[in-house]
């Protein structure tokens, strides 16, 4: 069979197509180029920069070295309490929040009749604006007359005060966390769908019953969507924020109880105008976040299982 | 010619569309970023109001923002300002710009100063201190001087002081409620005690006798209280430290007196108020029930309006706010009284939380601003206090012609303008608050030194020092910028 003989392209006019292609190319990149720049990049290095200064926004800033960052872990007691609870928050409601995820997602896997309304009835509620979410979950959680109380009731166990006690806040905080598992779902429910079905039927003529299969075939094939899950979870625990602020407030009430590091955060920059204050602890913030994550991902290598990859 | 170059040299190729398309995509997103800056539209939902009044034909209308509010309140504004613009030919009030639809408005406003490019004048419930000390406002002395309605004697000066830095004016309080103790007249009555305002407690001694007349525990559940001491926030804290010959900050000498001798005596027969009437537990008598006026956050309806709360202190729009829930056949006979006054004081008190009017640094139009916000604080307020009973402070005001409706509604004009008057009256023995150049960071430090009291934490000493130490250490760091 004869080849099709391309024409080749001329040198000059090759190269000035090219051009034309990188000018366009590069002119489309760009709005987002600049997004990234400006939106992005300028406040990530302005926020490092105005870590050492006094700033507070209307004036200019000034450089007072690393005072802000001794203040925070000598003379700043909400600090120390804003990472208590941020760390509680975290340590529980991301493992909690992947089980149930995990689980939810286990049971949206079921070949069941209406399968797709169920799959779309729980991602609904992650679509719930946070505020609107967290008013349901503070009427829920009502001492007197809330449905939760209520239903301990049933079982002649008296509901705690939940929102207004300070040893029973954080638990409702973690617990109204689970109301957005519906978005982690639907990824373990995608790592779950490419479980190639030949391997766990593999299993079952081996003998393996279904808890073996589960632990044995699911969970290593499907752990880089738990790596995922955790990762962005993570990260999003140490953020929490809108749940936070609409029950406690600025002073993480009761009791600062709910003084979440965001909040603290977000109270220095714009209640008490310390820009520069509230910068060093997002930096300090984005430290602590990153090498959580580098100790998970370094931490990887030992429960992650990438499809075709051998072990030695 | 032939159909090729027909297509060729009138259609437009793909590649040049898309070179069109880049090119306009550019320049929209230039001409977004360069477009002058418009007061963000409120989302629905938000109290936008509609427009009211339009600008006069090429005149600059002043602009005018306030934090927030109901839809009302801000649709009031623009009738104030088509008002001011029929008094004042030439000058037009824009739209107010009422919140800053999802963000904290706050935040929008210093964003705005930083950008110089801020409203002409604005409302604020932060203090104006705070704000002034860091260079975001401008002063307005010599405009007080020269206006018609503001000069600094027609203010109370303890509300004026609220505004008031280093010998310079930065706000004018326009509207301002004032605080006093509500109580409930059928429950005094129902234990035979005088419900007469003249004989309501003058010491705090008699209202915490009288107080626990009315307090009822069933078992760990308070059923119903006398006063309830737990609902005495940051802002009435002022007034109880006021009320006890002392306050939290001195302006005159710039420094916080938080753990002053009157306020550990202060905070020490709180703490033995608790023990004594409430079992030493605030967490019991917080998860009993909501004891204020308003819903609470957990939803649940408020004691005062059940006829469970003989006495609570709370400002002047209470008294029409409290009709906001279900007012029980009980609760329905309130009435309002001074403060008693504290071991170490000397006479009663008063507080307030005002509506203050600003200029922020950079406003185009100072002068123009001011004359509104003059109008407003003299004649504009009869409109506003019309739509929202929030209280005139300007002495120009008489007072004698307003009328708060719902009060009027539900218990007759004369009782309505007897509260009126009353808490009008409060205000020429409000102390000085607000003064603070770190008010928030100061709130937020006695609300957590209040909670480390109750929940025995630390004792009085202990947390006001540590409240008085940080307060203190941040008033230093401020000064020094």
């Amino acid at each position: 069979m004869a080849k099709i003989a391309l024409p080749r392209p001329k040198g000059s006019g090759s190269s000035k197509l090219r051009r034309h292609e990188a000018i366009a190319g590069f002119a489309f990149v760009l709005p987002w180029v600049i997004s990234l720049l400006v939106f992005t990049a300028y406040p990530v290095l302005a926020s490092f920069y105005y870590s050492f200064t006094q700033y507070s926004i209307v004036q200019a800033p000034k450089w007072i070295g690393l005072d802000n960052y001794v203040t925070m872990f000598t003379a700043d007691p909400a600090f120390k309490v804003s990472v208590y609870n941020s760390a509680y928050y975290a340590f529980l409601s991301v493992p909690l929040g992947l089980l149930s995820s995990l689980g939810l997602a286990l049971l949206l896997n079921m070949r069941v009749r209406f399968i797709g309304g169920y799959r779309t009835l729980f991602y609904l509620a992650s679509l719930t604006p946070p505020v609107a979410g967290t008013i349901i979950f503070i009427i829920m959680f009502q001492p007197r007359g809330g449905l939760i109380n209520g239903i301990l009731a049933l079982f002649g166990i008296q509901g705690p005060a939940w929102f207004t006690d300070p040893n029973w806040s954080k638990p409702g905080l973690i617990l109204l966390s689970l109301w957005g598992v519906g978005a982690g779902s639907l990824i373990f429910l995608a790592g779950l769908k490419d479980i190639p079905a030949e391997l766990l039927e593999a299993a079952s003529i081996d003998g393996a019953n279904a808890w073996q299969r589960f632990w044995r075939v699911t969970i290593p094939l499907l752990s880089p969507v738990i790596l995922y899950n955790l990762v962005t979870g993570v990260i999003a625990s140490f953020q929490v924020f809108t749940s936070a602020m609409v029950i406690g407030g600025t002073t993480g009430r009761p009791q600062e109880s709910l003084l979440m590091y965001f909040i603290h955060l977000y109270r220095n920059a714009f209640r008490y105008f310390n820009m520069g204050y509230a910068s060093a602890l997002a930096v300090v913030l984005f430290i602590a976040v990153l090498l959580i994550t580098l100790l998970i991902f370094r931490s990887a290598t030992r429960w992650v299982f990438y499809e075709g990859e051998l072990k030695s | 010619m032939s159909k090729t170059s027909l297509v060729r040299s009138s259609a437009i190729s793909r590649r040049r569309f898309l070179k069109l398309a880049g090119l306009g995509g550019g320049v929209a997103l230039i001409g977004a970023c360069a477009a002058p800056a418009a007061p963000a539209p409120a989302p629905a939902g938000e109290a936008t109001p509609a427009p009211e009044s339009a600008p006069a034909a090429g005149a600059e209308p002043i602009v005018f923002w306030t934090p927030g509010g109901s839809a009302v309140y801000c649709q009031n504004f623009n009738l104030i300002s088509k008002a001011f613009a029929e008094e004042y030919p030439g000058l037009t009030v824009a739209d107010v710009q009422c919140g800053a639809g999802d963000q904290n408005f706050l935040e929008v406003l210093l964003a705005r100063i930083a950008a110089g490019n801020p409203p002409d004048t604005t409302i604020i419930w932060d203090s104006p201190v705070s704000l002034a000390v860091r260079g975001a406002l401008e002063p307005l002395d010599d405009l007080m001087q020269a206006s018609k309605y503001s000069q600094a004697d027609a203010w109370p000066p303890g509300v004026l002081a609220s505004c008031q830095w280093q010998g310079k004016t930065y706000g004018l309080p326009t509207a301002a409620g004032t605080y006093a103790v509500y109580y409930n007249e059928a429950l005094f009555e129902s234990k035979g005690i005088s419900s007469k305002r003249e004989d309501f407690p003058k010491t705090w001694d008699e209202l915490r006798r009288l107080s626990k007349e009315f307090t009822v525990w069933e078992g760990d559940t308070l059923k119903s209280v006398g006063y309830p001491l737990t609902m005495v926030g940051t802002v009435e804290l002022n007034i109880f430290s006021a009320l006890n010959g002392s306050q939290f900050y001195d302006p005159a000498n710039n420094k916080f007196t938080i753990n002053s001798e009157q306020n550990i005596e202060m905070m020490e027969y709180f703490l033995d108020w608790l023990n004594e009437e409430y079992k030493g537990d605030i967490n019991a008598v917080n998860n009993s029930a909501n004891w204020g006026f308003y819903p609470d956050s957990n939803g649940r309806p408020p004691e005062f309006q059940n006829g469970n709360v003989a006495m609570l202190s709370d400002g002047f729009w209470v008294a029409g706010d409290m009709y906001g829930s279900e007012v029980k056949p009980e609760a329905e006979r309130w009435n309002v009284a001074q403060y008693p006054v504290g071991p170490s004081g000397s006479g009663t008190k008063s507080g307030y939380w005002p509506n203050w009017m600003v200029i922020p640094k950079g406003a185009k139009r100072r002068e123009d601003a001011f004359k509104y916000m003059d109008y407003m604080s003299a004649i504009g307020i009869i409109t506003w206090f019309e739509a929202i009973p929030d209280m005139p402070t300007n002495k120009n005001v008489d007072i004698s012609k307003l009328l708060p409706k719902k009060v009027a509604e539900m218990r007759g004009e004369e009782f309505a303008r007897d509260v009126l008057m009353f808490f009008y009256k409060q205000l020429d023995v409000a102390t000085p608050m607000w003064t603070s150049p770190v008010q928030n960071f100061a709130n937020d430090q006695i609300t957590r030194m209040l909670e480390r009291v109750y929940t025995k934490q630390a004792t009085p000493k202990e947390a006001l020092t540590e409240a008085q130490q940080a307060c203190q250490a941040e008033l230093e760091k401020v000064m020094k910028m």
